[in-house]
């Protein structure tokens, strides 16, 4: 088909428009990786450049050292792994018996879970609740529990189990197979796509939270990366703080590269996995955005 | 046939006894939504109380509605509402045009790489924490030399004190809100876009309509039903700030509260620095209140404009 003149002005106009929008998108974080590498006098001299004079890992080395980076790591990681997987798994098995037809609570059930969404008790019952009567503060579970269902996310899996065909099930039953052999061997598997994606929400909200800790740690050791990073925002000092003075760096501590740095390697994860991930988040929210 | 009246209380029962795994599946993530959906809402009651730790909920002392009172007369009160009405709508408005606007260009291009490249990199943004992107703002706009002013000095423009300026701030987080949300809102609508069907392009083509043409009349208005729903979704959370991102970008920054302190980073600092348990409450149930209302009207407004557009 012959394209007209103002077909292809208009062609012109969106590739120009995304272009724009991408570039906007990305140059934060580009400049935010090569300050990272960029030699600290001239950051404070030039700012934040594409193309700096000076390169410098001394932010990237003076990590090296810094103890408390490494705890936060490791609190964020074992958050991360432990509430996805227990999350993923309550969310799966509530999903499923609310799809179920032959579920007669069906309605009281998702009543139950969706109302939440529109009617909450607001943040003051909250973290009485979960200070209080759990007695939670201060300890990992507090970074763990309150975020292991999100009705968004059973809502996802709700829809997905509402197209698996009831023969399937039926068929099974009829072998002799009973509920949880159904569940683990017939429905589990062929719900790979959508586990996955919903797996990487919940990794992301673990990964990613800083609220919890925010209210209920107060203990350092216990501080997920996001709340390391946090003080850094607030605080200039933050950042000197996190190397130990006893640490055996020569020079004086980047402060400015530190903050980068440290900013690098908490979102570095993501990054990394982001183009192989990409496609998951697609799948999933494709598959919430369809009316259920 | 007994088997037939299923509606009856001894079936049901009878139907649970039998399948006791697939009720039993569902027990941890009710007891999650009980414990920590659930119960919160009982302690709303605190918004009623001169609340006392060591009395605990039920302990404490019921004041009526002195908590609403003081909160509704007080100056805080028309300025936190203000704002994050005013936030909301900047948000709503911008984040959803920019996601409309881009999706309908997504939807031009031709180029497959081109298409995938860009469309990874616009999505990048909605990944990060609103603490990494809080720092990425604080390190182009704040410190004694803010990068960005450097810019502007090259260009000729005069030097901003960023961190002063109240005025500038509803702005500033508009455009933070849509570098972040706008590229995960349009591939919602653009996974809509991709279910209009080939046929009316084609007999739109057959007739001789431009692209333009055939993006206004036929794509943007099957567009309508996801952008209404969308938006319906944000408008029931127009009485909530969105306290992560406030909250990790203006932090305790109290020059800017006149423009960005919202209901939500407002409970924050009334109960981490005042404990004033009680009037935050009060706080937190009128924004429930208020939020459930909103939803239910805009509701009842889209049902009446377009059936298929509404979420109940």
């Amino acid at each position: 088909m012959k394209q007209t003149l103002s077909d292809r002005l208009f062609s012109f106009v969106a590739y120009a428009i995304l272009m724009v929008f991408t570039i906007f998108c990305i140059l934060p974080f580009l400049l935010m990786v090569i300050g990272s590498f960029t030699d600290e006098s001239e950051l404070i001299v030039n700012g934040y450049t594409l193309f700096p004079k000076a390169f410098s890992v001394a932010a990237y080395k003076a990590l090296l050292h810094s103890d408390a980076l490494y705890n936060g790591y490791g609190i964020t990681i074992i958050i991360t792994v432990v509430g996805t997987l227990t999350a993923l798994c309550i969310s799966a098995m509530l999903a499923y018996s609310l799809a179920n037809k032959r579920n007669v609570l069906q309605t009281p059930f998702l009543l139950f879970c969706y109302l939440p969404m529109l009617f909450t008790g607001g943040i003051i019952p909250f973290y009485i609740v979960v200070s209080q009567w759990l007695h939670l503060q201060n300890t990992i579970w507090a970074l763990i529990l309150p975020l292991l269902c999100q009705p968004f996310l059973v809502f996802l899996l709700v829809s997905f189990f509402r197209t698996v065909p009831e023969e399937l099930e039926e068929a099974a039953r009829i072998d002799g197979a009973n509920e949880m052999r159904v569940f683990f061997q017939i429905i589990l598997p062929i719900s790979k796509p959508i586990l996955a994606s919903v797996g990487l929400f919940y990794a992301l909200y673990y990964w990613n939270d800083w609220f919890m800790g925010l209210m209920f740690i107060d203990n350092e050791k216990l501080f997920p990366l996001q709340l390391i990073l946090r003080r850094m925002v607030s605080n200039m000092e933050a950042a000197k703080n996190l190397i130990p003075s006893s640490a055996a760096i020569s020079t004086v501590v980047p402060t400015y590269g530190v903050r980068m740095a440290t900013t690098v390697l908490t979102i570095g994860p993501i990054i990394l996995l982001y183009p192989m991930l990409q496609k998951y988040f697609v799948k999933g929210l494709t598959v919430g955005a369809v009316k259920g | 046939m007994p088997n037939v009246r299923k509606r009856g209380a001894g079936y049901k029962l009878q139907q649970i006894a039998r399948n006791p795994f697939l009720y039993g599946m569902a027990v941890p993530g009710l007891l999650f939504f009980l414990i920590f959906s659930y119960f919160p809402i009982y302690g709303i009651m605190i918004a009623f109380k001169d609340y006392d730790f060591s009395k605990g909920i039920t302990g404490s002392e019921w004041v009526g509605f002195r908590n609403f009172n003081y909160f509704f007369t007080s100056d805080d009160f028309w300025i936190i509402l203000r704002n994050t009405l005013l936030l909301n709508v900047l948000f709503i408005i911008f984040t959803t045009v920019a996601a409309v606007l881009i999706a309908l260009m997504f939807n031009e291009i031709r180029s497959k790489y081109f298409k995938r490249i860009s469309q990874s990199l616009i999505f990048l943004p909605y990944f990060m924490s609103w603490i990494v992107i809080g720092m990425l703002v604080q390190s182009f706009l704040g410190g004694e030399a803010p990068p960005v002013n450097t810019l502007l000095q090259n260009l000729g423009f005069e030097p901003v004190n960023w961190m002063f300026e109240s005025s500038l701030w509803p702005w500033i987080l508009t455009v933070i809100r849509v570098w972040q949300g706008a590229g995960y809102l349009s591939i919602i609508f653009l996974a809509a876009i991709t279910g209009i069907s080939e046929d009316l392009y084609e007999a739109a083509r057959i007739d001789g309509a431009s692209k333009l043409q055939i993006m206004l009349r036929i794509t943007l208005p099957l567009l309508v039903p996801t952008i209404s729903i969308m938006t319906l979704l944000s408008v029931g959370k127009i009485f909530n700030g969105d306290f992560a991102m406030i909250y990790a970008i203006i932090g305790d920054n109290s020059l800017l509260y006149p423009t960005t302190d919202v209901i939500d980073t407002f409970v924050f600092r009334s109960m981490r620095q005042l404990h004033d348990f009680g009037m935050s409450s009060a706080v937190g149930l009128f924004q429930s209140v208020m939020g459930l209302i909103f939803v239910i009207i805009a509701n009842a407004v889209t049902r009446k404009m377009s059936k298929e557009s509404a979420l109940f």
